[in-house]
């Protein structure tokens, strides 16, 4: 009998393990999200979507972003999906169409009433087209501008730098003994290839030229790295080769850098009263990069093609990115991608001021996602280290330059 | 069949289940081209993943941080974790209070460990540079120069109590008589040391090396948590140059050809650090 209890307990103990991976049933959708600040608003917003919608049930799954890549491969492995909505990063796209994961959405778009898909920030929709078809529909942008302490530069009387030589001279105007000019983020992989491209734009360079020809090593790479690895040796603080998000964000916000080029949300979150940087909050400005020619970053709304359940997928991405719904979303904090939205004068008053979107909205007209294609995401890795290999000095920047030219034709072959 | 193969046909099966199959698939996939999102066109390519993995400069490098990695902390932790054993060992008071102590840190789970040292260690919010500095003292724990060798401090801090429980299991199972018989003869600390307890320790260091360094050559955790490989390649060990090739570029095939090599590399250590550990036969 004892012995019957303890398998009984067992097989319950693995049903209910096996049962959080279920796929959804008739008229519930699961849906994988990163845990960021924009979740907490899309869940809150939710709520009505469920009053309006009482016959789907949305579940989320919200996890950190190192554990979405995997989750939604096999999710769209199996037969059956276990997330009928995914968040696609913008990497991904390529990836993920070819691979035959995403349902493609233009009959559905086309399909909508009031969806105004033509009012989604062109920059932005365009990132989700493969081959002429749209997998995704944009969630939110995470496209860099230039973050600085206002304050300072009206008390030394200094321009917003608009090139990216000014830029270098402010910052190192700005070193001060303990005050640096700028923040920077050249940690391996992801951020120092999203940091170092709006200086590699800023010179006119590209990963590939037109022809699809890898031109990373050539001399507007050259001068950019140069440029960059100069500006981190005068200007930022020292025993930061290393920095990320989290410790750029924490030495300006604490007052130590004047500067930094991260993402234009992070603008509220500086600025906001009895937030993260205390009695700085206030001083804080957005403008576009320097060079005026920004990394784009976006995360779309998409629909598995092994979903069983895709018109309530479609169901709730339509209600969620809709212009009425996107202007709430905003409202509350959340990253805006529809024209009309930047644009609406009740978003200006109740969200963060004209100011910011103003300037999101010329961000957004003059960017360029920071890589596409179908190994994205390993050139992005492969750059990337050559880059912190060089801006540590393990290597010159031609060497890098080179080895990373290899390292992208190695991948794409 | 004879009684004795039925009794062990069961633990066949399950050894097989788990563990031949998941080998013999991964030799399978090592000779396909086998990506995850190219599933329906997995190609046969013989030995050419082997090609690009040993002509791949990250996987040389990878592999030469591995090897120093292993060698530096293990060694350290032999030395380390022998000179604790043997303090403790004359220990009359609280032992077991210290002892206890000294093997804390091997029950916290590596990614809690190197979470919990990159916070310690982080030069903008770390409290170990913050005093530091407060000393005039700074160093970058994460920079070029160090960051390898900050990995094996945080290995060595967590994996020490582990040669400590080693070797303390072993002193005192040496027999009495050996130590008894020197002090008579006159012998001295240092040489009772090399001459009797190195000597009848050797078994227990042979196992206590084995099982540390084939653990260390799985490093992954610190890594991840803390360096990504970086800065440039710097902390990239083999475990993480496989997660990267397999589970973020979704390159199975050669993730599993880069994997079938280090379990070769490990075998002929492992063959290599047993035979030289055999005590000599005086004829």
């Amino acid at each position: 009998m004892k012995k019957f209890k303890l398998s009984t307990a067992i097989v319950a103990v693995a049903w209910a393990t096996l049962s959080t991976l279920q796929v959804a049933q008739a008229g519930e959708i699961n849906i994988i999200m990163e845990e960021v600040p924009d979740y907490d608003i899309v869940a809150k917003l939710t709520d009505q979507f469920t009053e309006q919608n009482p016959g789907i049930t949305v579940n989320f799954d919200a996890m950190p972003f190192d554990a979405m890549r995997d989750k939604i491969l096999t999710s769209s492995l199996a037969p059956s999906a276990t997330y009928d909505v995914i968040i696609i990063d913008n990497p991904w796209t390529d990836e993920f169409a070819r691979a035959g994961f995403l349902e493609p959405l233009e009959s559905l778009i086309s399909s909508q009433d009031g969806y105004a898909y033509d009012d989604f920030v062109p920059a932005l929709a365009d990132i989700s087209k493969v081959d002429g078809s749209i997998y995704g529909v944009p969630y939110y942008n995470y496209a860099l501008g230039l973050i600085v302490r206002q304050d300072i530069f009206d008390s030394k009387g200094i321009a917003i730098p608009k090139t990216i030589e000014d830029y270098m001279s402010v910052v190192k105007s700005l070193t001060n003994g303990d005050m640096y000019g700028a923040a920077m983020q050249p940690q391996k992989g992801y951020k120092i290839m999203e940091e170092w491209k709006n200086w590699l734009y800023a010179n006119g360079g590209e990963l590939f030229d037109d022809a699809g020809n890898v031109i990373i090593n050539n001399q507007a790479a050259v001068d950019a790295l140069n440029q960059y690895i100069e500006t981190h040796g005068e200007a930022a603080p020292p025993n930061s080769a290393n920095w990320g998000f989290d410790e750029a964000l924490r030495s300006v916000s604490s007052g130590k850098s004047a500067t930094m080029l991260s993402y234009n949300w992070m603008l509220p979150a500086l600025n906001a009263k009895g937030g993260m940087s205390g009695d700085l909050a206030g001083n804080f400005t957005l403008h576009e990069v320097p060079g005026g020619k920004s990394v784009l970053g976006l995360w779309s709304w998409g629909i598995t093609a092994n979903s069983d359940n895709k018109d309530d997928a479609w169901t709730f991405i339509s209600w969620i990115s809709s212009p009425e719904v996107a202007k709430q979303r905003a409202i509350m904090g959340g990253a805006p991608v529809r024209n009309s939205v930047m644009n609406s004068s009740e978003v200006w008053e109740k969200g963060y001021g004209e100011a910011y979107y103003s300037a999101l909205a010329n961000i957004l007209d003059g960017s360029a996602p920071l890589s596409s294609g179908n190994n994205a995401e390993e050139l992005i890795e492969i750059v990337g280290t050559e880059l912190s290999a060089a801006v540590t000095g393990q290597k010159s920047v031609k060497e890098a330059l080179d080895a990373a030219a290899n390292g992208v034709e190695r991948a794409i072959k | 069949m004879h009684i004795k193969y039925k009794l062990i046909l069961p633990l066949v099966f399950l050894l097989s289940g788990i563990m031949l199959y998941p080998l013999l698939f991964s030799v399978w996939l090592s000779l396909q081209d086998y990506r995850l999102t190219r599933i329906n066109d997995v190609q046969f390519v013989g030995f050419e993943n082997f090609g690009l993995i040993a002509t791949d400069p990250s996987f040389l490098n990878a592999m030469g941080n591995t090897i120093s990695f292993v060698v530096s902390a293990v060694i350290f932790e032999l030395i380390l974790g022998l000179s604790l054993a043997l303090l403790i060992q004359k220990l009359v008071i609280f032992r077991g209070a210290v002892r206890s102590i000294l093997l804390a840190p091997m029950f916290i789970t590596p990614i809690a460990v190197g979470l919990m040292f990159r916070f310690l260690l982080n030069s903008e919010i770390g409290v170990i540079p913050f005093y530091l500095l407060k000393f005039g003292v700074s160093i970058d724990w994460f920079g070029p120069e160090l960051a390898l060798f900050s990995i094996v401090i945080i290995d060595v801090w967590q994996w020490t109590p582990f040669m400590l429980l080693m070797f303390l299991a072993g002193l005192e199972a040496l027999p009495k008589t050996p130590f008894e018989a020197a002090r008579v003869d006159g012998a001295g600390r240092w040489l009772t040391f090399c001459s009797i307890t190195l000597p009848m320790l050797r078994p227990v260091i042979v196992v206590a090396l084995i099982i540390r360094a084939l653990d260390a050559f799985k490093v992954f955790e610190y890594v991840f948590a803390i360096t990504r490989g970086g800065p440039g390649n710097s902390t990239e060990t083999i475990m993480y140059y496989i997660y990267q090739t397999g589970f973020r570029f979704f390159r199975m095939g050669e993730a599993a050809a880069a994997s079938i090599l280090l379990i070769i590399f490990i075998l002929v250590f492992v063959i290599l650090l047993v035979n030289l550990s055999r005590p000599k036969v005086i004829k």
